[in-house]
């Protein structure tokens, strides 16, 4: 993925977010993350990248 | 001086160290209330986009009225980034000296989320370049410098101060335009009319055209301060910074020892109460320190700006013309407003004077429009990226923002969502294949037709002397025929050329040499390096033919005079 695509699809991203509303966002994101689970299909990475997602250090 | 008392009561305001020179009223030669004769191009706005597309007229030999309202080059905070591309038509203009006198070049920025550096960039740029790709400048010294070059070509631009346009009637010949002034009121007519007023322009209504897009809700404050401090040129952002929690600040600096310093207001902000100075200055006060600048500041002007990305379907209805601001309003980020116009006047300048005295069919006017307006949009879609990334326009824009700009810390990948896309220069679309009458693969590099020329250095011989200059500088109001040689030019094209001259169109035929010294008698050019040849991807005979607004308009590496011919034919006449 290039800087262009990335740019796209994460404009993309941020619309249907939009689209899908503010209360319905927690699942389509979390349905996201799973979809993506399958798409990567390493355990290894999957757990790596939970880590790296976590919580944000203020 | 140090200035930590947060609660410190409000500073004083200081004026901006300059002074406008206030322009009287002037009334034409009346009779009646009716000015005698027909205008040729009447231009209403002296803003940026006025006051280039008269100097662009100028250099074509075409005068032009010039309406504006007020008394004065503008106030306040409007542009201070003006772009590479504009300097270059801004040297076409004959106004670059000044810029670059007073102007602060810059190459890139950085940007901040909370502590950490998340982003450092730079735009395109490299010792070859004659030009910086960004410089700051308000806009006022913008205007001032431009009314100076107009000051020099007297008898082709006259502008009238305080001279309000309050009706329009647009007909099949022209115009008929009401004028209001505080010495009276007239009526004078032109045979076209080109509105550059500006956001509200009553050109456009009379057109019966009408802005087309999205207005976000998002507000910014908009401060000037007067501020010393040696830090360099470059365009700061922090997103979230520990001075003011949850907002976007960006930061530039300009000439005089004064910055603009612009922040997001939250959703749940009264604009109106936001933008008091006892509530902006604490703000600039705490971020200030938590840079800390230790300097005394001043507050100079503070103003809400609320993005728009909308423009018109066409920006030529009949013979009215809309350019800048009257024809696409671009959100701030990205710097696209007056660089896009800039490029309006460009593109509209050498069309119109070119149909005014005959030499082209009116369609052309089409070609600005529809060029203009696809240009327009891509500004568009850049700004609206900026925009919606500097101001997220909802929950979801904001959520991922935060997500992108926490992980930049420590991922380089997705530090490129937190680029600011700065403008960049318009490419068009060329002539089509059979008007080329070549395959467009024929060149491996280069411009292309439609691009703007790439500036690259080389040696300038006007025939006697020499100086290092750069590829730009040969061009001419006129079309351009660089022609790559090793030593003659071919007569088989330079007769051809000056029929077109005697047409009154005139083409230059500017042979390009590599290495060696050039034995022209008019100007010409030598590539030492041999870089430019490898840019243009140039053989012997290779010709790049240029419009006058510095974008290719076709190539051949064995141009024939046919070539030629067709290649002027389909955009004078769209033949
Ligand atoms: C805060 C801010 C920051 C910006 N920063 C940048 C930047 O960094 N880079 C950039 O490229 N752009 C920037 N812009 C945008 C830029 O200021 C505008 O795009 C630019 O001024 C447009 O020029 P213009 O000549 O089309 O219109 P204007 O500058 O608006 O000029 C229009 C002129 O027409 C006159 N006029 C209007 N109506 C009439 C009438 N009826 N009769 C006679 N005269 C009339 C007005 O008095 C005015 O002088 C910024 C804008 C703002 C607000």
């Amino acid at each position: 993925m290039n800087e262009q695509e990335l740019d796209e699809v994460y404009g993309d991203f941020c619309r249907t977010l939009s689209a899908v509303s503010e209360a319905q966002a927690t699942p389509f994101l979390a349905r996201f993350a799973l979809l993506a689970f399958h798409e990567i299909n390493d355990v290894r990475r999957i757990r790596a990248l939970i880590q790296e997602a976590g919580p944000e250090r203020a | 001086m140090t200035t930590s008392n947060p609660t410190r009561p409000s500073r004083a305001f200081v004026p901006y160290p300059f002074t406008a020179t206030r322009h009287a009223a002037r009334l034409p030669g009346l009779v009646g209330d009716e000015e005698t004769g027909v205008h040729r191009v009447l231009i209403v706005g002296a803003g940026p986009v006025g006051l280039a597309t008269a100097l662009g007229l100028a250099n074509h030999g075409v005068a032009s009225v010039v309406l504006e309202a007020d008394d004065s080059v503008c106030t306040g905070s409007r542009a201070i980034c003006i772009s590479r591309r504009s300097l270059e038509i801004i040297d076409q203009l004959g106004a670059l000296p000044a810029f670059l006198n007073t102007g602060l070049p810059w190459l890139g920025g950085r940007s901040f989320y909370r502590n950490d550096e998340v982003l450092r960039f730079q735009m395109p740029h490299d010792t070859a370049q004659r030009l910086p790709p960004m410089i700051n400048i308000q806009q006022y010294y913008i205007e001032q410098f431009l009314l100076d070059a107009c000051k020099t070509r007297r008898g082709l631009i006259d502008i009238r101060w305080q001279s309000r346009v309050s009706a329009i009637q647009p007909d099949a010949a022209g115009a008929s335009i009401q004028v209001l002034t505080p010495s009276g009121e007239y009526r004078c007519r032109t045979q076209w009319l080109i509105g550059c007023d500006g956001a509200r322009s009553i050109v456009r209504d009379a057109a019966g055209l009408k802005l087309e897009g999205t207005s976000y809700e998002g507000r910014y404050v908009i401060a000037d301060i007067a501020l010393k401090s040696e830090r360099p040129v470059e365009r700061l952002a922090w997103f979230d910074p520990p001075s003011n929690p949850g907002s976007t600040i960006l930061m530039h600096r300009q000439p005089d020892d004064i910055w603009r310093i612009d922040y997001q207001l939250r959703d749940d902000e009264d604009p109106e109460e936001a933008v008091r100075p006892d509530n902006v200055i604490p703000r600039i006060e705490s971020h200030l320190q938590m840079m800390g600048e230790r300097e005394d500041w001043s507050p100079i002007w503070i103003s809400l700006y609320k993005a728009n990305a909308l423009t018109l379907n066409r920006y030529r209805q009949g013979r009215c013309l809309l350019a800048g601001d009257a024809a696409h309003l671009v959100p701030i980020f990205g710097v696209r407003g007056a660089n896009s116009g800039f490029e309006d006047a460009h593109n509209l300048a050498w069309k119109l004077a070119l149909v005014v005295s005959g030499q082209a069919g009116d369609a052309l006017l089409d070609t600005y429009s529809e060029e203009r307006v696809k240009a327009a949009r891509e500004n568009l879609s850049a700004g609206i990226k900026s925009t919606e990334f500097m101001s997220p326009p909802n929950f979801a824009f904001q959520w991922m923002r935060t997500a992108a700009l926490s992980l930049a810390v420590k991922h380089q990948w997705i530090r490129s969502l937190i680029n600011p896309r700065q403008t960049q220069a318009s490419a068009y679309a060329g002539p089509p294949q059979p008007v080329l009458r070549r395959a467009a693969t024929e060149f491996q590099d280069g411009p292309a037709p439609g691009a703007a020329l790439i500036d690259l250095p080389l040696m300038i011989w006007d025939g006697r002397n020499s100086r290092a200059g750069h590829l730009t500088q040969l061009l001419h109001p006129g079309f351009t025929l660089l022609y790559f040689t090793h030593a003659e030019l071919p007569l088989s094209l330079t007769a051809p050329l000056a029929d077109w001259s005697k047409r009154h169109v005139p083409v230059r035929i500017v042979p390009l040499f590599v290495k060696v010294r050039s034995s022209n008698a008019g100007p010409s050019g030598t590539d030492i390096s041999g870089n430019l040849w490898r840019a243009y991807d140039a053989q012997v005979g290779s010709a790049y033919l240029i419009r006058p607004d510095g974008h290719v308009l076709a190539r051949w590496h064995r141009a024939t005079n046919d070539d030629i011919k067709h290649a002027m034919e389909w955009i004078l006449h769209h033949e």
